[in-house]
């Protein structure tokens, strides 16, 4: 005891506690629950299998084709008419099955993982901000990026339409405009207004000269409604509205509708699947992250780290955004579980993978028909293989929820 | 000697959907350099969010610094660009809230907090911004330093966090330190020990103190001078003999009789102040204490009485009758 307090000591009795830090803490209290455990062995075992599978297992989709062993149910033991041993059987072109499977994991787990970071990283930045802009106003740099971020998203419309890039990035100009409006303008909105809905139409009928009438016509009509959404002053709650609406309208359609329209949209593959899967589950990371913040900013922490001077972007990103992360974390886990059924729902419908290319839901999608002639090997294993694979990450999201919850911990 | 802090007819409003709250209604008083003020009254008095006005962190919308002037150092923090003021926050004004469970963040260690305040303000490094840390927590009183260093929040009992909480707004020496109700959530001996921290720290340090409390016991012993709040205003201060020993408003008289003292019987009713403060939404245009004043007459439904010079020096108080109440010799 060299640092003896020079007022009292009658806190030396507190025993100095083991050094605990949060994460490792929900690590034990992860270990100790038995469910979770079982559901992270099945993860791991899917994980280890795929990419162990997919870097040291070669397999050639294209060329993997056998007519003479189609069909074969699960053979264990090498005879006379199986020459090869097939534990899961073949399917309708002789392909090993349990060889399809474990690399249809890889597919599987790639999808789940790109499509869930997608909507994680988008819905929860999305979230952050409107939670947060919520109750604190933009400041005039934040006021700008939000505006030509409007400018550009909003003007790619009518550049898609024209095919003239360069009407985005003037729409964005615009939004720069927007926020330093001249003083003249300042306080009256109507001529603010006017001007800023006919600059927009200019700009959008600037497609005219080049293009053709038509398409002057539709990119000016469009230009108007930017130039007067960009005019409109925006605050803090405006644009938490503006957000929280677009989450609503994209929640409202049910979720394998829109992932089948995005792809009908983009082209199927295995990549446009993933985009597709990500974009529908933007919403719910958005709604989750947003209630987190609000009840975060609400914290006495949030004013004490106001109050000794820091500003909007190291209280975001250093004291909420910390204390936000681990409902997320267990809705990412869930939300791989469900991107992994939403994938083979797309390869099931023929969206997903192209073809020879192995994944679970096309794999079920390729063979139910055989199932009525009694292949039910053909279902069967792919299927189980949805199955553990989403029943082990809903597990282990269980697991982590428990694990994560400060109200567990003592 | 200038003062260090004066403020002139500050006014902060609320906007909400019942109305318009009108929680400070124009206070004006002055702070000097190494004084110890104490702001009493009871919740919705308005205490806090004159604190959080000075310190510009009403939230807006839905609040309003409707008007008035914070000259601090010579400058009108309420003229100041955010930026600025930023600066001042934690660099020249520093603040200890009510709850410690809540102001201290979850995720960071205890050493980490302190010495993030030292170089986002003091340009440190690491390694000076540690040690400044380790220095400031043996200043406040924790054991063992250098090993809670590395402690969370979860690791401290409350009276612990709150002396974290005070190295933290101490971190930057800053010139005034308010304290909002920072004992409020703690029990009595931890309360002790926090106000003789804070007393000493004062004389040590030679900063300002404003303490916000209810509690008119806990200020009798550490503050030098008092303002009495109610309804957004303030209706009474001065030093704390005179305001304790010559009492004039009587809502002072309220809250000091309402006070539990040692030597009553056991069984005997604690005195509260009956009625309910007014409802700040809707202000009465007469003295706001009126409806549950025991010496109200015709008068003090109809104007408001404004602040007027008492017999002592510096003793001020907002009543019509106050001399008829001086002669009484209540207190």
């Amino acid at each position: 005891m060299t640092e003896k307090s020079p007022v009292m000591d009658d806190l030396t009795d507190f025993a100095v506690r083991e050094h605990r830090s949060l994460w490792l803490d929900a690590w034990r209290c992860l270990i100790a629950n038995r469910t979770a455990m079982v559901g992270l062995v099945v993860v791991a075992i899917f994980v280890l299998s795929s990419v162990g599978a997919h870097f040291f297992w070669n397999y050639d989709a294209e060329m993997d084709l056998d007519y003479g062993s189609k069909l074969l149910a699960p053979v264990l033991r090498v005879s006379e008419e199986s020459p090869e041993i097939h534990i899961f059987g073949t399917d309708k072109l002789g392909r090993d099955i349990f060889r399809r499977v474990v690399h249809g994991g890889w597919n599987s787990l790639r999808v789940g993982l790109v499509a869930v970071s997608i909507s994680l990283f988008v819905g929860s930045i999305l979230g952050l901000f409107a939670g947060f802009f919520e109750s604190a106003d933009l400041n005039r740099f934040e006021k700008t990026l939000l505006m030509v971020g409007i400018g550009l998203g909003l003007g790619a419309l009518p550049a898609w339409i024209a095919r003239q890039p360069i009407q985005s990035l003037l729409f964005g100009l615009l939004g720069i405009v927007s926020v330093s409006t001249p003083s003249f303008l300042a306080n009256r909105s109507r001529l603010r207004r006017l001007a800023f809905g006919l600059l927009g139409m200019l700009i959008g009928a600037l497609a005219g000269i080049f293009v053709g009438p038509m398409v002057a016509l539709v990119c000016g009509v469009i230009g108007l409604g930017i130039g007067l959404l960009l005019a409109k002053p925006v605050n803090g709650k405006v644009f938490s509205n503006i957000v929280m609406r677009v989450m609503d309208v994209i929640l409202s359609f049910p979720s394998y509708l829109l992932a089948i329209a995005i792809v009908a949209f983009l082209g199927p593959g295995l990549e446009k699947g993933m985009i597709a899967i990500g974009v529908v589950g933007i919403p719910i990371y958005a709604r989750l992250a947003r209630s987190a913040v609000l009840s975060v900013t609400q914290k006495e922490y949030v004013l004490a780290a106001q109050s000794v001077g820091e500003g909007h972007g190291r209280i975001l990103f250093r004291h909420i955004l910390p204390n936000i992360l681990s409902p997320i974390i267990v809705q990412a886990t869930m939300g791989l579980a469900n991107a992994i059924l939403s994938a083979a729902a797309l390869g099931f419908l023929g969206l997903g993978a192209i073809p020879p290319e192995p994944e679970w839901g096309a794999m079920l999608g390729d063979s139910y028909k055989y199932l009525s002639s009694g292949a039910w090997w053909a279902v069967l294993f792919p299927g189980l293989a949805i199955m553990f694979s989403v029943l082990g990450f809903n597990l282990l999201g269980d697991g982590l929820r428990d694990a994560l919850d400060p109200k567990m911990r003592v | 000697m200038k003062p260090l802090m004066e403020i002139n007819n500050l006014t902060t409003r609320f906007h909400t959907q019942d109305g318009t709250v009108n929680a400070v209604n124009g206070i004006s008083y002055t702070l000097n350099h190494g004084e110890i003020l104490g702001v009493v009254g009871e919740s919705g008095c308005g205490k806090s969010v004159h604190a959080l006005s000075i310190m510009r962190l009403v939230q807006i919308p839905p609040g309003e610094i409707a008007a008035g002037e914070v000259f601090f150092d010579g400058r009108d923090l309420l003229k100041l660009s955010e930026k600025d003021m930023r600066t001042v926050r934690g660099h020249e004004i520093a603040m200890v809230f009510q709850d410690p469970m809540s102001s201290l963040n979850p995720v960071y260690t205890i050493g980490f907090q302190i010495s993030e305040a030292l170089i986002l303000h003091k340009n440190m490094n690491k390694r000076q911004a540690k040690e400044r840390t380790i220095e400031l927590l043996n200043l406040v009183g924790i054991p063992e330093a250098r090993k809670r260093f590395d402690n969370f929040p979860h690791q401290f009992s409350g009276g612990m966090r709150q002396r974290a909480m005070i190295a933290m707004a101490l971190s930057c020496e800053p010139k005034l330190l308010i304290a909002d109700e920072p004992t409020t959530a703690l029990d009595v001996t931890i309360q002790a020990q926090i106000i003789n921290l804070v007393i000493r720290l004062q004389q040590e340090l030679g900063m300002s103190v404003m303490w916000i409390t209810h509690d008119l016991g806990i200020v009798a012993e550490m503050v030098h001078r008092i303002n009495v709040m109610y309804a957004g205003l303030i209706i009474e201060r001065g030093l704390v003999d005179d305001i304790y020993n010559h009492t004039l408003h009587p809502y002072t008289m309220g809250l000091l009789g309402s006070l539990p003292s040692i030597d009553e019987a056991p069984g005997t009713k604690l005195i509260s102040i009956p009625g309910l403060p007014p409802d700040l939404v809707d202000l009465p245009s007469g003295c706001p204490f009126f409806a549950r004043c025991t010496y109200r007459e015709e008068r003090c439904a109809k104007e408001r009485p404004q602040l007027e010079n008492g017999p002592e020096e510096g003793h001020s108080v907002a009543c019509w009758r106050w001399r008829e109440i001086q002669k009484m010799g209540i207190s």
